[in-house]
């Protein structure tokens, strides 16, 4: 269980290693962005079919809802700007860590899934907070992608609220 | 007397129906009903606080990229408000009303009704 979790945080440290070392280009940062949904979309689908407590599924869906459009508006926004986003360590990292949290989950089920679902999504969403604040919106150039970093980090901060009630209310019935 | 009683209830049909219309006439002339508009944007509720009077009518714009609610248990819900979507309700019971969005709870609001 605690494998995707540790895949995932290495993925967003490096993220953090690579700020010190290289500012990520807008290119960058948009391939990250598009990545880190993705990657929440996709164990989403997962808990929405594969949880067990109804507000576990729920959230799932909210997660593919909300992600998906915030890619729309990304993706939107790259194409406006003709940016083609380019892939780099850090939105590998991330999906190959959001491959890797999926493949554990599949194993899963009932309690052991919802918990194991959970907690990672409260690990994966404080640290692409932590992404966003420390290395992103600082990296970004374009004034736009900028604006969209700023708008769409409360969406993050209220998922992960989310995520922390939903695992101490998993706790409590355990 | 059976035409007496249905004459009777005509002529109270016709006194409701005349009040009814008075009432509705009163109600949108004394309010002299003002739209106000609260726009959902990077997840919150602009303005925060809203002042309306009984009769006027208020417009949630979600200009996020994902579903809001405006929610206050008991008093009003718009249920999903789609992205780029609205939701319109008329201010007809006075207090004040906090409310959030059920499914990002962290986002709060209220609507002041006078």
């Amino acid at each position: 269980m605690k494998t995707p979790i540790v895949a995932a945080i290495a993925a967003l440290f490096l993220l953090g290693a690579n700020a010190q070392a290289q500012a990520p280009s807008d290119a960058q940062i948009a391939s990250i962005v598009v990545t880190a949904n993705q990657v929440d979309i996709d164990a989403g689908k997962l808990a929405e079919s594969k949880g067990s407590n109804a507000q576990v599924k729920a959230f799932g869906k909210q997660m593919v809802t909300d992600h998906s459009g915030v890619n729309k508006q990304a993706v939107a926004l790259v194409t406006k700007l003709k940016v083609t986003p380019e892939d780099n360590p850090t939105s590998q990292s991330l999906k190959s860590g959001g491959a890797e949290n999926v493949k554990n989950l599949e194993k899963l089920s009932g309690a052991a899934f919802d918990r194991a679902y959970v907690d990672h999504e409260v690990a994966y969403h404080q640290q692409v907070l932590d992404a966003i604040d420390k290395t992103l919106i600082p990296s970004a150039q374009n004034a736009e992608l900028k604006s969209l970093l700023v708008s769409v980090r409360p969406a993050f901060v209220a998922h992960l609220e989310h995520a922390k009630g939903l695992q101490s209310s998993l706790g409590q019935k355990n | 007397m059976r035409f007496d009683v249905r004459a009777g209830a005509v002529a109270a049909g016709l006194v409701v129906c005349a009040w009814a219309l008075a009432e509705s006439r009163g109600a949108s002339a004394a309010a002299g009903a003002r739209t106000h508009e609260i726009v959902i944007q990077a997840l919150q509720y602009r303005p925060e606080t809203l002042k309306v009077r009984r009769g006027d009518v208020v417009v949630w714009i979600n200009k996020d990229p994902f579903p809001h609610t405006a929610t206050a248990p008991k008093v009003f819900d718009s249920g999903s408000i789609v992205a780029d979507g609205s939701w319109r309700f008329t201010a007809t019971r006075a207090g004040v009303h906090p409310y959030i969005c059920t499914l990002h709870p962290n986002m709060k609001g209220t609507l002041q009704v006078e």
